[in-house]
């Protein structure tokens, strides 16, 4: 077991730089709607920003995602994190959390950083409230050591229907 | 109309093509001419080397000959939009061309034709992006397979890279979780014939001998990494038992084979080893994990998450190769109804197939 921070990540083996940039150069072709990605020279971690869907509740709020791929992306899903502040979402904590589950259990090595993004805008262009989850405080408390969101157990509702 | 004869020999028209196509032709009617063509590409006996095919529904007017019949793909595997769309053209305006003679016989001769030219598959590996039949001559190209089940195609190198990395990501999470070996034991064999995994786009799950054409690599990698790979000498138990699985599905993929080709066995045009594979040390076994966790290795834990969850809706994935959008799936988070718990998620991965870079130690 690694230590829980994310900061002891390893470099992106081939296999996983040579998707990366094959993903940035599809990007930059064709970026998904309402994102914008900030280039930077650091392929191991993108950050991009969204702009709330029209006729939403984030419409015209912009809001940052930051990307991290590990070493085996994309057998390994990213970790995807709101950068502060994070929108208030029923569904994302306010230490940029976010409770998705193609993030976690439900990802698959098919989806590109874009189909996530799209998931994302979906997600909260189908929001009725701008609310914090219910359990915001007491997971951003057991999170104050740094710890991914990727550690974390989800459990999402569905599954047990 | 009403000239006899031109409509006995419309009816022995279609007698024709019942007889060229037998059960792949449904005939829902005889006069005027309406009917189903099954659709498979000539070349395709191996059923592993078809990636592609579709239902054609033929139907014709009263006018027919001197009026083309209409044309439709009621159904189709393998073809993105793009293709769907010139094969079809391509049949109707043959159509244009033989009218006002016979043509149905023709038109179906067309259709196989041109879908046997189409046999390949379109667009990119999902996996890592890069075209599976490259467009200029020039670049190389890697071999590759699809599922069987849902005719998604995949390079083999990285549909194995997954693969590999399914088990083992199971394997330690059996490993993490699940403490009664005997219990374990008990159902290996059932196991193994169960779902091994879920296909990367459409997720419907497949079964081992979905991907039995392409274990059998999986065997040529291993065979080949421990008779030239003296530094994984340490982990000959690991290999050992993981030969013992490979052994036994290549078998089975042999047999499977042979029972598909009514006895014969062909050479597989897929089954291209790659130089310079190896399995590399893992780089931090949990110290938990004696040796005798290889022994089940041969072991596949069903995906507590996945299996069967995804299996309705999207069963018809394959007809888009290029669906990398997975913008439809229905996304499990519910405002009111969904909560985390901060328990390290204990899946670890072990071991990765990675491509070699130094030119040494080949073939
Ligand atoms: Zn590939
Ligand atoms: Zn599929």
């Amino acid at each position: 077991m690694t230590s829980s921070s994310g900061a002891a990540r390893k470099n992106l083996s081939k296999i996983a730089c040579n998707r990366l940039q094959k993903e940035l150069v599809e990007w930059q072709v064709n970026p998904p709607t309402g994102f914008k990605h900030k280039v930077t020279d650091n392929l191991q971690r993108w950050v991009v920003e969204v702009i709330g869907a029209p006729g939403t509740l984030y419409a015209n709020e912009t809001y940052q995602l930051q990307v991290d791929f590990p070493e085996n992306y994309p057998m390994e899903a990213p970790q995807v994190i709101f950068l502060h502040p994070a929108p208030l979402h029923p569904h994302i904590y306010s230490n940029g959390h976010i409770c998705l589950d193609i993030l976690y259990d439900s990802w698959s090595p098919a989806m590109t950083v874009s189909s996530i993004c799209i998931s994302i805008l979906s997600m909260l262009s189908s929001s009725t409230t701008k609310q914090r989850p219910e359990d915001n405080d007491r997971y951003v408390k057991n999170c104050r050591n740094g710890r991914s969101p990727k550690e974390t157990r989800w459990w999402f509702h569905d599954d047990k229907v | 109309m009403g000239n006899e004869e031109e409509e006995e020999e419309l009816v022995a028209e279609v007698e024709a093509v019942e007889a060229v196509y037998g059960t792949d032709c449904v005939l829902l009617s005889s006069f005027p001419p309406h009917f189903h063509l099954f659709l498979k590409p000539r070349t395709a006996d191996v059923s592993s080397q078809q990636f592609v095919e579709a239902v054609l529904e033929i139907r014709a007017t009263s006018q027919y000959p001197k009026e083309p019949p209409s044309i439709e793909l009621v159904d189709c595997k393998g073809l993105d939009e793009q293709r769907q769309k010139h094969l079809l053209n391509y049949i109707q305006s043959k159509a244009r061309e033989i009218s006002p003679c016979l043509m149905l016989v023709a038109l179906c001769e067309e259709a196989v034709e041109k879908l046997s030219a189409m046999n390949h598959p379109d667009g990119d590996c999902p996996l890592c992006l890069f075209p599976l039949v490259p467009e200029d001559q020039q670049s190389e190209s890697l071999p590759f397979m699809k599922l069987m089940s849902c005719f998604h195609c995949f390079h083999s190198e990285c549909i194995i890279r997954w693969w590999k990395w399914l088990q083992n990501s199971k394997e330690s999470d059996s490993a993490n979780t699940d403490s009664t070996a005997a219990h374990r034991n008990q159902d290996k064999h059932k196991k193994m014939e169960e779902s091994v995994g879920n296909c990367p786009v459409c997720r419907k799950p497949f079964l081992a001998k979905d991907l039995d054409h392409v274990l059998a690599l999986v065997g040529s990698y291993s065979s080949q990494l421990s008779s030239d790979n003296e530094e994984l000498k340490d982990e000959e138990t690991v290999l050992q038992s993981e030969d013992e699985m490979i052994r036994r599905q290549k078998f089975e993929a042999i047999l499977n084979l042979q029972k598909e080709n009514s006895g014969l066995i062909e050479p597989k045009k897929d089954i291209v080893i790659l130089p310079g594979m190896y399995l590399p040390q893992p780089v931090a076994m949990p110290s938990s994990t004696p040796t005798k966790e290889s022994d089940e290795q041969t072991q596949n834990e069903p995906p507590a998450v996945v299996s069967g969850k995804q299996a309705g809706g999207t069963s018809n994935g394959a007809s888009s190769s290029r669906q990398r959008n997975f913008g439809p799936r229905r996304q499990k988070a519910r405002s009111d109804n969904h909560s985390s718990s901060t328990v390290r998620n204990t899946r670890k991965p072990v071991q990765q197939w990675v491509r070699r870079d130094s030119p040494s130690n080949k073939q």
